[in-house]
């Protein structure tokens, strides 16, 4: 009796989020797979009918330059993002974990960037690269930063780099605290025995440190992972998706990640069913390449 | 059980009155939803008045500027079942993603006020929100110092040799550069939904769409599009580069409002722009000259339409709140002092207070105006394709051959 009861009540305080999670995570995830096979456009245009068009939409987008584009540029753009953020959080945690003076002030200094919503925060660095780094070239006579030809904004390969700068400024604080609570859990007797045997510090970082905090790096890699191949904010603020380029002959933004693609066929194309269908694509290899990350990472982790 | 039972048929009752009986207790409830965030205010205040007097209620919704998209915003009401009862649409790629719900607007009285309604297939469907306009913008004094007659800014050769004055005097004249022009990303607009206008209409009657019909067919002027390009060039080459391929509106209007050039590549809704920078000068518009052959006037339409939502339950007095907007002086008097547009209505006699805005009202009295076809093709199509085309040769990716063989190829594969 008394058993059937707390199963009553676990229940019935599992039924809010279980309702919440159905209503906004569940039926919009199927409701979005079926809208994908479908020609929707939610809007009213003469003679429109809700027709099953099968692979149409997914066929169709991997089909179009400006979506490959984008998945590759995702890639290189989630590469460099999670390298360029892990090294910097790592390097802020071991700075913020030794000995130094006010390193209280440092982490909350460091973590502040990641309070800040991303679109303020691209606005921001477009005034930095667009404005502030010019005037700078100025006055320190630096023709080279000042010349318009040299705006960071106005290459490709040059915005993408400004896109992990800021990704990374905005990103690195947040990783720099799990690598913060696992270098704070390493036991002080295992590198105090290294350091009577005579392991010097870096020796010590990579035999005892690193391996002991590598749970930590399945997690920050799992989550910049999976950040950086969501950007839009960013993205759209900073850069939105320009300077263009030329992919398989074809003219289209040069730094338009997967998230803002989907957007721009949702909304500028006014392709919500195609966007739909891009956006399924876009789950599912985010779900693969995380589940291949994760257990990857698992592989390193040491137990004590 | 029974009293449970009694419960329910309480509840449902309950339930029924409240989702029939809201009229009983409440007003009508008309919904507005329109683009310009910068007349919202002007917008709630007109209405409020409209709705008190009327005894019903009006809600205005504005969405637009950098954060907000309206066909995006409608797209979601659509789905969620509350369209509006009126909603502002773009022009004809809009209007046919609305047109099963579009209602017919023939018969009002405001139809034969004005030249410039949503007409399809012999139909009005569109209330005129106001009338914009652009050509290019210049600074009176600045011509005036260098020696250049605004007369003369009628075709490429009188602007190729107003601009490569103006550039030998830059100093003197305290100038960064000749004309504000943008062509960055973000700024996409400028040159796809504005500038691309003078290769589609400029030099043709008021509504000739014989220059997009023949691009719509794939067919290209190679004669029009090259004298066309050499006019894109002649701009990107005066340009400040910075803000040419990196600067956004602020950027680009700034320029212009400072004294730090002489031409603005924008219309009269800069005119506010102009207010706050507490710009004094003399300036109006020159026409594009993207032609050899002189063309004389400016791109002058009605930039966004009120549509009335046929399914609404309250489209009568919709209908009646655009009546009373473009009949009774209220709405002369909120469209021109409040909210600083331009009346699209012959019978509004009140005139805008902004320098551009009188510059565009010149010419049109002068009937020297050419339309806006730039949104006879697709949004897609333009900010796409177009666009980055456009940055390419911006940006010095690409050179003017190359140019003209990706517009070209666009228009051929659209």
């Amino acid at each position: 009796m008394l058993k059937k009861r707390s199963q009553f009540v676990f229940w019935l305080f599992l039924i809010p989020i279980l309702f919440a999670f159905l209503m906004v995570v569940i039926i919009p995830f199927f409701l979005g797979i079926f809208y994908s096979l479908t020609n929707w456009s939610s809007s009213a245009r003469l003679g429109a009918t809700l027709d099953f068009v099968g692979l149409t939409n997914f066929i169709e987008s991997l089909k179009d330059p400006s979506f490959i584009y984008s998945f590759l540029l995702t890639c290189v753009y989630t590469t460099l993002n999670i390298l360029a953020i892990n090294a910097v959080s790592f390097g802020l945690a071991l700075l913020v974990t030794s000995a130094i003076k006010g390193r209280n002030i440092y982490r909350v200094g460091f973590f502040l960037p990641n309070l800040i919503g991303g679109l303020i925060l691209g606005y921001i660095w477009q005034f930095i690269f667009n404005n502030a780094i010019p005037t700078l070239g100025e006055v320190l006579k630096l023709p080279f930063l000042s010349n318009p030809k040299n705006l960071i904004l106005a290459s490709r390969n040059a915005s993408v780099v400004a896109l992990v700068i800021v990704g990374t400024w905005q990103y690195a604080g947040y990783i720099m605290m799990i690598y913060v609570a696992a270098l704070e859990s390493v036991p002080v007797e295992l590198l105090e025995a290294a350091r009577i045997d005579g392991a010097s510090g870096l020796q010590r970082l990579r035999n005892i440190t690193i391996p002991m905090v590598a749970q930590a790096f399945t997690i920050t890699v799992f989550l910049t992972l999976v950040n950086s191949f969501k950007q839009f904010d960013v993205n759209v603020s900073l850069t939105a998706g320009g300077p263009s380029t030329i992919f398989m002959g074809k003219p289209m933004n040069g730094t338009e990640l997967l998230a803002l693609d989907i957007y721009n066929t949702a909304f500028v194309s006014n392709n919500l069913a195609q966007g739909q269908a891009r956006a399924f694509l876009f789950f599912v290899v985010l779900v693969l390449i995380s589940v291949v990350q994760v257990r990857a990472g698992k592989k390193r982790e040491v137990e004590l | 059980m029974r009293r449970i039972s009694l419960i329910m048929v309480g509840l449902l009752a309950m339930a029924a009155l409240f989702a029939n009986g809201c009229k009983l207790w409440e007003k009508d409830v008309i919904v507005l939803a329109q683009g310009k965030p910068e007349i919202d205010g002007q917008l709630k205040a007109y209405a409020a008045a409209w709705a008190e007097e009327n005894g019903v209620e009006v809600v205005i919704k504005s969405c637009g500027g950098g954060n907000c998209d309206l066909g995006q915003q409608l797209k979601a009401d659509y789905a969620a079942g509350e369209m509006p009862d009126i909603f502002a649409i773009n022009g004809l790629e809009d209007y046919l993603e609305w047109q099963a719900i579009a209602a017919d607007l023939s018969d009002e009285a405001w139809v034969d006020k004005t030249d410039v309604a949503f007409v399809h297939n012999g139909k009005t469907f569109g209330f005129p929100v106001s009338i914009e306009g652009w050509g290019l913008a210049y600074n009176a004094d600045i011509l005036a110092e260098a020696g250049v007659d605004p007369k003369s800014l009628v075709n490429l050769s009188g602007y190729r040799e107003a601009f490569a004055k103006i550039d030998s005097m830059k100093e003197q004249l305290g100038l960064d550069s000749v004309v504000s022009m943008a062509a960055g990303t973000e700024m996409f607009w400028v040159t796809t939904h504005h500038n691309l206008n003078s290769l589609l209409s400029n030099g043709l009657q008021y509504g000739d769409t014989s220059v997009v019909d023949q691009l719509l067919a794939g067919q290209v002027d190679s004669k029009r599009l090259s004298e066309y390009v050499d006019w894109v060039e002649l701009l990107f080459q005066y340009a400040d580069k910075a803000i040419l391929t990196t600067g956004n509106y602020d950027a680009q209007v700034g320029a212009f409002a400072t004294g730090k050039a002489a031409f603005l590549h924008q219309g009269n809704w800069t005119d506010p722009n102009m207010a706050d920078a507490n710009a004094t000068f003399e300036m109006a518009f020159a026409p594009h000259g993207s032609m050899e052959a002189v063309t004389d006037g400016i791109f002058v339409s009605a930039p966004s339409f009120y549509l009335v939502n046929v399914e609404s339950a309250n489209a009568e007095l919709a209908k009646k709140f655009l009546v009373d907007l473009a009949t009774t002086s209220a709405g002369a008097n909120y469209i021109v002092k409040e909210a600083k547009m331009i009346p699209a209505f012959t019978n509004i006699t009140l005139n805008p207070d902004g320098q551009l805005s009188s510059s565009v009202q010149d010419w049109m009295s002068q009937g020297k105006v050419y339309s806006w076809n730039q949104y006879l093709f697709s949004a897609e199509f333009r900010d796409k394709t177009l666009a980055p085309i456009y940055n390419q040769f911006a940006n010095d990716q690409i050179d003017k051959a190359r140019f003209i063989q990706l517009l070209t190829e666009a228009f051929q594969n659209r």
